[in-house]
């Protein structure tokens, strides 16, 4: 009956966004790349907290919120991302926008904040973010930052990201923008033609990772494999970056772009202005990671580096393998559901998870893109439900109708898979161990382990306590002792209840379940 | 110390929209809709499901470029039709964010017509109730959105006057009322007094259950609790109103007072002797029932516990923050035990919160001279704790930055806790939840001195000569 109205039970202007991979391998047109539904409930945020989560890693920016208080209080250190050295980035400055500001303008506000911001702090950079109602009173963000960097001589950086004028994606865009305006022109030319006896393999390649934010500290993981093969990372965006790092970016020979959601933009842009090529990358888990060192070897062109590159990769992969063998064995055949911001993480795991013998039953983003669903469509097994945008409800009926035992995704989603007795795994902002590189995928192994195989969802099976029915079961099992058992109980004490109980109540039922009917009866 | 004018770092309030959530959430079958862009529910239910670790849902109109210049009009209404056709609620709360409010909708004349259309009618029995509050974000702080969507939640289910037809039949119930949100464990516990004091009683809001839902066979839509929509229509009905708090005002309170002669009364929310005294002390005087021996015991127990702790506290330098009739409680109860709160601080502008916190001093520690402050953003915490020099701080989970710069403990209590688990199980209101507080603060400091005074040895000296323990094991065999 539902397989016709849908997958799930939603909103009719829901369904085109929900749709299960089927038999044939024929494309499935998925609705994607829309402004959320209002009332939907959508996982989604806004265009700032898009350019947020780009830009927030930048570890020496003052990253200034025009805005009434709100916008900043939420995003204060919510990105979890890593600082080997200074964390400005941690902490959140606001305008804090008061109706006065609304009514009368918040410009002379926003360039007081910046003269004191500098003065305290002294930062290499200030970002300066425009909120919903920057975008409505017309403050001009563009001529306040423009005086401002010309007054302290520092970059003082509009970012374009009013929360209603469109979606996340739009934020990562406004993000790009302004790191564009970081980024110099090089040197290395000048000096190269001057210097014609320097040879070109002389030179250390240099690269730049684009989209990996070191959230705990997962560039360290995945920055030492490269420079073991003789590669300079020049900086990482944004993931412990600083203003001085970004602004070397232009040298770098070769761009890897692994969220590509929010990098590719700023990719194109470097091989336009500057001509560094860019190829996509992931460093998760152990076939992604050998596929980026591989490929990045293979552009060098440098035999040196492939034979170095398939060194770390045996190496690297023999020390983890007992490990990721072992997790294999206990959560092998296990089904998973992703649900991510973005589509590159998505996919990645899709790898990740058959790396480990799971089986991916649902896969969603917030901010996929139609050429997105189409690869992760290929990558996916016939069954698996694509969804765009997906919300709480939908999620919910998904993971009871898809028999997920294990969700990755963030905070929002948590709860709905705990509640519904679901393993969960937390691939965001909120995780405290790095998932990258080779001992960032035995983190993410062992998370998956803990959370698949601890007894507490046995444990949650009976939700409620039922003595009677735990007799009554026994009873039809062993008929004749019970009815014995029943007839004495009642004439005897509680001590002989308990004697005659002994060895019995100490398994109850529902430690041993026989089925997943608990979890299916919850629909 | 640093002065700043213009910026504020590190803030100390959450935003009005955020606050009305906390109150509509407490109130039975109800969805919360914000008006405004997408990015404002995303972010709250974030900040809610890391406090209470529970799922939170809350509808947006996902307002566009469009709706933003156009009017929002129609987002709103299609926000509602499918809240409405996917959760089934009895009520729904509609907060403005500073964009709707920024670009004039009438949010009260778009929900009436969207009544209209939908034939939807005003009988709480019946009908969807939809109740909207403006709570644009430049004004005020989350205190104030909640206390400002009970006012609406109350007006709305009790709008009718005696004139107007309304009919009085007195209930003999107790309507209990308090100004901040509190922990569902808090809630709890006063429901438990109120069910054993007064028996009749309606507690707004009530989000022992919603925000702290046990594991149930199924995942309802929305979490069963909060206050049934037909005790709030009751309210009018009730023979009096205790509001919890005396720093803020109670709008609902002082609603029902005016419209519908519901006397009122304002103690401050039962943290310490003196505060749940008073509390007792109230419900004894509305009542006119003796305190159960249950709570005398508690009561005893309270005092003998501050009596065994007196000396690990006197004189301990405390600097406390949060919301402003958390902070009087906190101060009140840190005055009687001894303790110095030598920095009381609220991230609200409040007019009241120094009157009202020098006079507690006055009355119980006149000699101390603690700074008072409120309106601050944790960068002015932070310069007036280096100014203080307290040994430990009392407030939520953002002040973990300045305890940890500083190397002092903190004690968790308040909104948002998200770093810690069980935030929506502490329990400080009532003689036992002070005397879970007591308890807590002493071993704190307890464990912070132990660690000052005599550190671990790496080696302890009993062992030093034998050697490490493999050479032990050698010298065994």
């Amino acid at each position: 009956m539902k397989e016709k109205t849908g997958i799930v039970d939603t909103l009719e202007e829901r369904q085109p966004y929900i749709t299960r991979k089927q038999e044939q391998g024929q494309i499935i047109p998925l609705a994607c790349d829309n402004n959320s539904l209002a009332g939907a409930i959508s996982q989604r945020a806004c265009v700032y907290s898009g350019a947020r989560v780009v830009l927030n890693p930048v570890t020496d920016a003052v990253h200034l919120v025009h805005g009434p208080i709100g916008c900043a209080g939420y995003t204060w250190d919510i990105r979890g991302a890593k600082s080997s050295g200074i964390e400005t980035n941690r902490s959140s400055f606001s305008t804090d926008m008061k109706e006065i500001d609304v009514v009368f303008g918040g410009e002379k506000k926003l360039s007081n904040a910046i003269d004191e911001l500098v003065g305290l702090y002294c930062p290499p950079v200030i970002f300066v973010y425009s909120t919903c109602i920057v975008g409505i009173i017309g403050d001009d963000l563009e001529a306040i930052c423009k005086t401002a960097s010309q007054k302290h001589n520092i970059p003082v950086l509009p970012v374009k990201s009013e929360g209603f004028k469109g979606n996340k994606s739009d934020g990562y865009k406004a993000a790009c923008d302004a790191l564009k305006q970081l980024i110099k022109r090089p040197q290395k030319e000048e000096a190269a033609e001057k210097k014609p006896e320097v040879k070109p393999e002389i030179r250390k390649p240099k690269i730049n990772i684009l989209g990996d934010f070191n959230v705990a500290g997962d560039v360290w993981l995945v920055k030492p494999l490269f420079e073991q093969m003789g590669i300079e990372v020049i900086v990482s965006m944004t993931g412990d970056s600083t203003a001085k790092s970004i602004s070397r970016a232009a040298e770098a020979d070769l761009n890897l772009v692994q969220c590509s959601g929010s990098m590719t933009y700023l990719a194109k842009w470097m091989q336009k202005e500057y001509g560094i090529p860019y190829l996509s990358a992931s460093f998760f888990g152990i076939e992604d990671i050998s596929i980026a060192l591989r490929k990045t070897a293979e552009f060098f062109g440098s035999e040196e580096m492939k034979k170095k590159a398939e060194e770390i990769l045996e190496t690297e992969t023999n020390r983890i393998m007992p490990e990721i063998s072992r997790v294999r064995e206990s959560v092998k055949g296990k089904k998973a559901a992703i649900y991510m911001g973005g589509p590159a993480k998505a996919l990645t795991l899709i790898k990740g998870f058959a790396e480990l013998g799971m089986e991916v039953v649902i896969i969603g983003t917030q901010t996929g893109k139609k050429e997105d669903y189409e690869q992760i469509s290929y990558s996916v097994r016939d069954g698996t439900v694509i969804v765009d945008d997906a919300n709480p409800l939908e999620l919910a009926e998904l993971l009871i109708k898809q028999k997920a035992d294990l969700m990755v995704a963030g905070v929002k989603e948590r709860f709905i898979a705990y509640k519904l007795g679901v393993a969960f795994c937390d691939f965001n902002h909120d995780r405290v161990v790095e998932f990258e590189g080779f001992d960032g995928f035995v983190n993410f192994a062992r998370e998956v382990d803990a959370s698949i195989n601890s007894p507490v969802w046995k444990a949650v099976r009976q939700r409620t306590l039922k003595p009677e029915a735990m007799k009554s079961e026994r009873k039809s099992e062993r008929a004749a002792v019970k009815e014995k058992n029943s007839r004495e109980l009642e004439k005897n004490s509680g001590e002989l209840y308990a004697k005659k109980y002994k060895g019995m109540v100490l398994k109850p039922e529902f430690l041993h379940p026989k089925s997943d009917a608990a979890v299916e009866s919850q629909v | 110390m640093t002065k700043r004018n213009y910026a504020t770092v590190n803030p100390c309030v959450m935003c009005q929209p955020m606050g009305s959530a906390l109150a509509f959430k407490g109130i039975e079958n109800t969805m919360v809709l914000y008006h405004g862009s997408q990015g404002c529910s995303t972010y709250m239910r974030l900040h809610l499901a890391h406090h209470f670790r529970e799922p939170v849902d809350i509808a947006s109109s996902s307002l566009s470029e469009k709706g933003a210049v156009y009017g929002g009009r129609e987002s709103l209404k299609k926000g509602l039709r499918n809240v409405i056709n996917r959760y089934k609620p009895k009520v729904i709360g509609v907060a403005t964010t500073c964009l709707a409010e920024t670009i004039g909708d009438d949010v009260p004349a778009i929900i009436r017509e969207f009544k209209e259309e939908e034939g939807i009618g005003d009988d709480p029995e019946n009908d969807i109730i939809i109740i909207p509050v403006s709570t644009p974000s430049y004004g005020e702080s989350h205190v104030s959105g909640y206390i400002k969507a009970l006012d609406a939640v109350v007006r709305k289910f009790t709008e009718k006057s005696e004139e107007e037809g309304f009919v009085k039949t007195p209930n003999g119930k107790l309507n209990l009322i308090p100004v901040e949100s509190l922990s569902p464990a808090d809630v709890r516990e006063l429901k438990e007094i109120l069910e054993l004091m007064a028996g009749n009683y309606i507690f707004l809001p009530d989000i022992s259950e919603t925000f702290d839902a046990p594991l149930r066979d199924d995942l309802p839509k929305i979490a069963p609790g909060g206050t049934p929509i037909s005790e709030i229509t009751d309210m009018p009905n009730s023979r009096a109103s205790l509001g919890l708090g005396i720093v803020s005002k109670n709008l609902a309170l002082e609603y029902l007072e005016e419209l519908h002669c519901v006397p009122g009364h304002n103690v401050p929310i039962p943290i310490g002797l003196s505060n749940a005294d008073s509390f007792f002390t109230e419900l004894v005087n509305i009542l006119g029932c003796p305190i159960p021996e249950k709570y005398q015991k508690e009561r005893g127990r309270l005092l003998d516990a501050m009596v065994d702790v007196h000396k690990y506290l006197y004189g301990v330098k405390a600097a406390v923050y949060g919301d402003p009739d958390l902070v009087f409680s906190l101060t009140t109860f840190m005055l009687e035990l001894g303790m110095n709160p030598v920095l009381i601080a609220t991230g609200s502008k409040s007019k009241d919160f120094g009157a009202k916190i020098r006079q507690i001093i006055e009355e119980i520690r006149p000699e101390l001279e603690p700074v008072i402050l409120d309106g601050i953003d944790f960068d002015s915490l932070n310069d007036a704790v280096n100014e203080c020099s307290p040994e430990i701080l009392i407030g939520n989970s953002n002040g973990r930055y300045i305890a940890k710069a500083r190397d002092i403990p903190l004690v968790r209590v308040g909104l948002p806790i998200h770093d810690r688990v069980g935030a929506q199980r502490i329990l400080t209101v009532g003689y036992r939840g002070s005397l879970e507080l007591l308890d807590r603060i002493t071993n704190t400091i307890l464990d912070a001195t132990d660690t000052f005074t005599a550190p671990v040895q790496a080696r302890p000296a009993a062992y030093a000569s034998k050697g490490t323990e493999e050479e032990c094991m050698e010298e065994a065999q």
